[in-house]
């Protein structure tokens, strides 16, 4: 067996000349600026920079002052709309209390069987309800959509 | 609720009055005129609603700047009502904020019938956000009384000082030391 595999083998040897050299020298990439430069070049970008950012920052500013100065001039009419619209809703509350509590003896609309909520203020003085009794008697939907109001515009 | 029988609250037809039904585009883009416009019926009503924080006592006046604005729109209606659809719709349909930066070839034009039909012009840069000095016919609210509250003693009195105060006998308090 040993006989059969007998093949005529060749040594690995290097090319004849020998190997190429190792290029093991440093081959640094190519500098388009100097340190100097670069920190020149950053402050230069910056100022520039700041300056444009300035620019569209008044325009902000005085477009946002311009919008302010609008709302600020309906906003009396706003007011004055809704404060007739709460008061109509006030008084929708206390009688739908007053209709919903009738059959609960003690029951006085507006205190906690007859104990005043705030003792310290008169009796005729109007304590703006909590958003919750404000809602109270509305349907939950109404309440949600005002409560997550931001959820929707 | 913590409004009681005792509280007097208008009646619904003393609250009811013609609204201004217009959307927010149009307020918006007739803002500074009506504002304006309004002015001093305006500042009488922020006077009163903040002086008195409570809007029961400005619903009077609240109707006369409902009133006020519903003049002013009917005065527009009547003179320019060509040229402040067209800046409402610019403005409207601009932006998503009612920017006014977007519409100032629809707003020279509309400010240019008011100035020739109604003589209004439009009020300087941000004037609205300046405070103005406003002559109040009505007179200041007094003042609330004090001591606002009532005075009560205090329910455990201190120590007195001749009493003697010798170091806690077990230490400090805190649970850290000692345990």
């Amino acid at each position: 067996m040993a006989e059969a595999c007998q093949i005529a083998r060749k040594q690995d040897l290097p090319p004849p000349g020998g190997y190429k050299p190792i290029p093991f020298k440093r081959v640094p990439a190519k500098t388009y600026f100097s340190g100097y430069t670069l920190f020149a070049g950053y402050i230069g970008v910056t100022i520039g920079a700041i300056y444009l950012y300035n620019l569209t920052l008044k325009k902000v500013k005085k477009h946002e002052i311009e919008m302010r100065s609008a709302k600020m001039a309906i906003y009396p009419m706003l007011l004055a709309e809704r404060d007739r619209e709460y008061l109509k809703q006030l008084r929708r509350n206390r009688d739908a209390e007053a209709e919903l509590m009738r059959d609960v003896p003690g029951w006085e609309v507006g205190t906690y069987y007859g104990e005043r909520i705030y003792k310290l203020v008169p009796p005729d003085a109007l304590v703006e309800p909590i958003f919750h009794e404000y809602y109270a008697h509305s349907s939950p939907t109404e309440w949600f959509k005002r409560a997550y109001i931001k959820l929707r515009s | 609720m913590v409004v009681t029988e005792d509280v007097d609250l208008p009646s619904c037809s003393e609250l009811t009055v013609p609204e201004v039904n217009l959307s927010t585009a149009t307020l918006m883009s007739a803002g500074p005129y009506f504002g304006k416009d309004c002015e001093a019926i305006n500042n009488e009503f922020m006077l009163c609603r903040y002086e008195l924080d409570d809007p029961r006592a400005c619903v009077n006046l609240g109707k006369k700047v409902t009133s006020c604005t519903m003049k002013f729109f009917k005065k527009v209606k009547e003179n320019c009502l060509e040229e402040f659809n067209q800046y409402v719709n610019c403005v409207d349909k601009s932006s998503g904020n009612f920017s006014f930066s977007k519409c100032r070839t629809t707003q020279t034009v509309f400010d240019g019938c008011m100035k020739d039909k109604l003589n209004m012009e439009r009020p300087d840069f941000g004037y609205f956000t300046r405070p103005r000095v406003h002559c109040s016919p009505s007179p200041a609210p007094e003042s609330p009384p004090c001591p606002c509250y009532q005075k009560f003693p205090d329910a455990t009195p201190s120590l007195p000082d001749w009493k003697p105060r010798p170091p806690a006998r077990f230490g400090s308090r805190f649970y850290w030391m000692t345990e």
